[in-house]
């Protein structure tokens, strides 16, 4: 088979499966920042319960982000050797940063979170989670630039076919960077609000023990959500302003693409239809902009927190459950857009998709393809039943922040019921 | 400048076998454990630091792609089998120990003498202890596959002039097996020191000094072969560097060896360390000054020089990594001395 297609394909699927997990870490641990900050501030045990609960979803969720986080790093070696070798100069440059300042931090300081508990004072205690947070969102802004040189590629010089860095902090200034970065982190955003508020809605609707509890999530999780779909749609179609324009093959007009194409095609042979991408990809924008404004009215339940008629009348309750998922698929729609829409370039208008592919059979490229695919769709859904599960079982005495000398709530030989 | 940013690449790649192989050496050890508590023992051991030490080696290839992306695109491709069987191992360690006690409610975590696969307790005590086959197995990998991928740099790859490496046979070698095989002893030894540290009583020292004869009959075996290969041979360009390093290695498993002996597991768990970080230190100085050595055309044989980032790269990373390369180290540092110490029932359990 084509090494260069498998190369794409594993690429894709590697991003996706990552990508899912990504955006609920950030966006849950924004939530949990506040679950905690609250705790520490308040002392109130409800935080406490609501902290070491969604703390347990958090890191349930993390163990995916960092298992596929690993495996994209080692993918632009193994798979993609021409973009090391054409562009590494600059696109290695914030990688290296974010593994550096972002990655690194964020598991050494989670790390002492988890196992802090009791052992540290509650002020340095909520300060690593802070830490975890900053260095979280670090890692969105780095890998966000990386990727919008990618987009766009500024601040370098081409000498003998190799991109030399003149400019780093054109990179920051990148016009397809800003904007991005605010979608993406908002659409984090909403990805954790909606999953709070569905996860919180399903216990709820079960009525579960915890009542006080989960009323307080889905309140923080309806807001959250609320505030991520404003943020999400504003930094959304602020692109549109300027992506015809320096992607005219992905968004401009027909002139300015048909412009763009062949002169493409003059610079790196062939003919300009090769130069646009396949015509199918204006079908995720649309369904991702569809799910938008649909998940949108998730305000109007705002004002249903009076007397709790967002619990009591329940149909709000059933909406939020089903919308829980949607976010991930927008999320993944609009991701195909922005990569696949700058095809046949891996960086635009610089280096094209099939000379950054690692030179190497196509049976070695299946192998790997396979094997990796079939190991982290395992991995992912082993999380997934994992992540019900915790979600199931509620905030009773979850294994995180247990008093080590704390006597257990139960005869330790009990059989569980058959659904806790 | 180059060579700065080279040693610090290896500095880091050390500190991940350093660190990364006491995971994976503990992992191996987890065969060894009786039953679910002592299994239980040897996850809170290492808890901590287990997401601390691993992403040395993010940093590592990070360090890797922005300062020497011509290395990373070809080493890495070029060792492709070998470093695709060791990122395997990688991520089935990181899922699982992170995952084995998720679906476990902390009344049978902290008990765990659910047995009776009937009871939905008992079914996911037996889940976990899928996941810590796992953990067994992905370390035993990672710990081949890193092992390969040293063998398969002193042994060299088959670069032409345009920068790609031909085909992936060249990795399977008896050189190579030799290498995985040796690493696999060493971490497995480390592993022993560093729970003959952490943990109460003496087994994990007793398995340790039985494990060191292994891994110098797993050095003494790797020499030999490697001397015999003419690709080796013609790959080191220092063996003169070589052979103290060598000496060292043994030196330091010999005093490790003597010093769980004799009840002495921090001094054991210091000489394993070294012995882990050695192996960089030889390939790193052996092949100098090539970082990627060519069997097929000498002068297409990456050097040091070659391999690093143009200079306005290494520039802008110098400057981040004054400040930074410090900062990093301090968390770690900070988090050995919350955690440090013998665990005790007050240790908590949370893998």
């Amino acid at each position: 088979m084509d090494p260069l297609l498998l190369a794409r394909l594993q690429f894709a699927t590697t991003t996706s499966i990552h990508f899912l997990f990504v955006l609920v870490t950030l966006g849950l641990v924004t939530l949990l920042v506040y679950l905690q900050t609250a705790w520490f501030l308040t002392r109130k045990p409800v935080y406490e319960r609501l902290t070491r609960f969604w703390g347990t979803f958090y890191l349930v969720n993390y163990a995916l982000g960092i298992t596929t986080g690993i495996v994209m790093e080692f993918q632009f070696g193994l798979n993609w050797s021409g973009l090391s070798r054409y562009v590494g100069n600059v696109f290695g440059a914030p990688l290296a940063i974010e593994t550096l300042v972002a990655f690194f931090l964020e598991s050494t300081l989670l790390g002492m979170w988890i196992f802090g508990w009791h052992r540290l004072r509650r002020g340095a205690h909520l300060a690593l989670l802070y830490g975890v947070a900053i260095t979280a969102y670090a890692s969105a802004f780095w890998i966000l630039v990386a990727n919008s040189w990618l987009q766009h590629p500024v601040g370098y010089e081409a000498r003998e076919g190799i991109a030399h860095l003149t400019d780093f902090g054109a990179l920051l200034t990148n016009q397809a960077f800003g904007m991005a970065f605010g979608h993406v982190v908002s659409a984090a955003l909403t990805t954790g609000g909606f999953l709070v508020a569905g996860i919180s809605a399903w216990q709820l609707i079960r009525r579960a023990p915890d009542y006080e509890a989960f009323r307080k999530s889905l309140r923080i999780g309806v807001v959250t959500a609320s505030i991520g779909t404003s943020l999400v749609m504003g930094f959304g179609f602020a692109q549109f302003g300027y992506l015809g324009t320096i992607q005219p093959t992905k968004f401009g007009n027909d002139e300015d693409k048909a412009a763009a194409a062949a002169d493409f095609a003059a610079r790196f042979g062939g003919s300009p239809a090769d130069y646009l991408p396949p015509t199918w990809v204006g079908a995720p924008l649309g369904f991702m902009i569809l799910i938008a404004f649909t998940l949108m009215w998730v305000w109007v339940f705002i004002p249903f927190f009076y007397r709790d008629w967002i619990i009591r009348l329940k149909l709000p309750l059933y909406l939020l459950l089903i919308a829980t998922p949607l976010p991930f698929v927008a999320a993944i729609l609009g991701w195909l857009f922005r990569e696949v829409g700058r095809q046949p370039f891996v960086v635009y208008g610089l280096l094209r998709t099939e000379d950054a592919v690692t030179d190497t059979s196509g049976a070695v490229m299946l192998t790997s393809f396979v094997g990796f695919t079939v190991l982290l769709l395992g991995l992912a859904v082993a999380d997934w039943v994992l992540l019900a599960r915790v979600a199931h079982r509620g905030t009773a005495d979850p294994a995180l922040g247990r008093r080590p000398d704390e006597p257990l709530p139960e005869p330790a030989d009990r059989p569980e019921p058959a659904l806790a | 400048m180059a060579t700065i940013w080279y040693g610090l690449l290896g500095l880091f790649f050390a500190a991940y076998l350093v660190l990364g192989g006491y995971d994976y050496g503990s992992g191996l050890l987890l065969a060894r454990a009786r039953d679910s508590a002592d299994r239980r023992a040897v996850l809170t051991a290492v808890g901590p630091f287990f997401l601390g030490n691993e992403v040395w080696l993010v940093a590592a290839v990070g360090i890797l792609f922005g300062a020497f992306p011509m290395l990373e695109g070809e080493l890495l491709s070029g060792l492709y089998p070998a470093v695709a069987l060791a990122l395997a191992g990688v991520l089935v360690v990181t899922a699982a120990v992170q995952l084995r006690s998720r679906s476990l409610s902390p009344a049978v975590v902290v008990a765990s003498r659910a047995r009776d696969a009937t009871t939905t307790a008992g079914k996911r005590v037996h889940g976990r202890a899928a996941w810590d086959r796992a953990i067994i197995g992905g370390s035993a990998l990672a710990a081949l596959g890193w092992g390969a991928v040293l063998g398969g740099l002193l042994q060299g790859v088959p670069l032409h002039a345009d920068g790609h490496v031909e085909g992936v046979g060249h990795i399977v070698t008896p050189f190579a097996a030799a290498c995985a095989v040796t690493l696999l002893t060493l971490v497995a030894v480390h592993g022993a020191a560093f729970l003959a540290l952490r943990l109460p009583g003496v087994g994990h020292a007793r398995i340790g000094r039985r494990l060191v004869p292994w891994a110098l009959a797993a050095i003494a075996a790797t020499t030999a072969v490697g001397l015999l290969s003419s690709r080796v041979r013609d790959a080191v360009q220092r063996p003169a560097a070589a052979v103290p390093l060598l000496c060292l290695l043994v030196a330091a498993l010999v005093v490790a060896g003597g010093a769980l002996a004799r009840g002495r597991p921090g001094v054991g768990f210091a000489a394993t360390s070294v012995a882990l970080a050695v192996p960089i230190a030889l390939v790193g100085v052996a092949t100098w000054p090539y970082a990627l050595v060519s069997t097929v055309d000498p002068a297409a044989s990456l050097t040091v020089a070659d391999a690093a980032a143009s200079g306005p790269t290494l520039r802008l990373l110098s400057w981040l990594a004054v400040p930074l390369v410090p900062a990093l180290l301090s968390f770690q540092v900070m988090s050995w001395w919350i955690f440090r110490g013998r665990i005790d029932g007050r240790a908590p359990v949370y893998w």
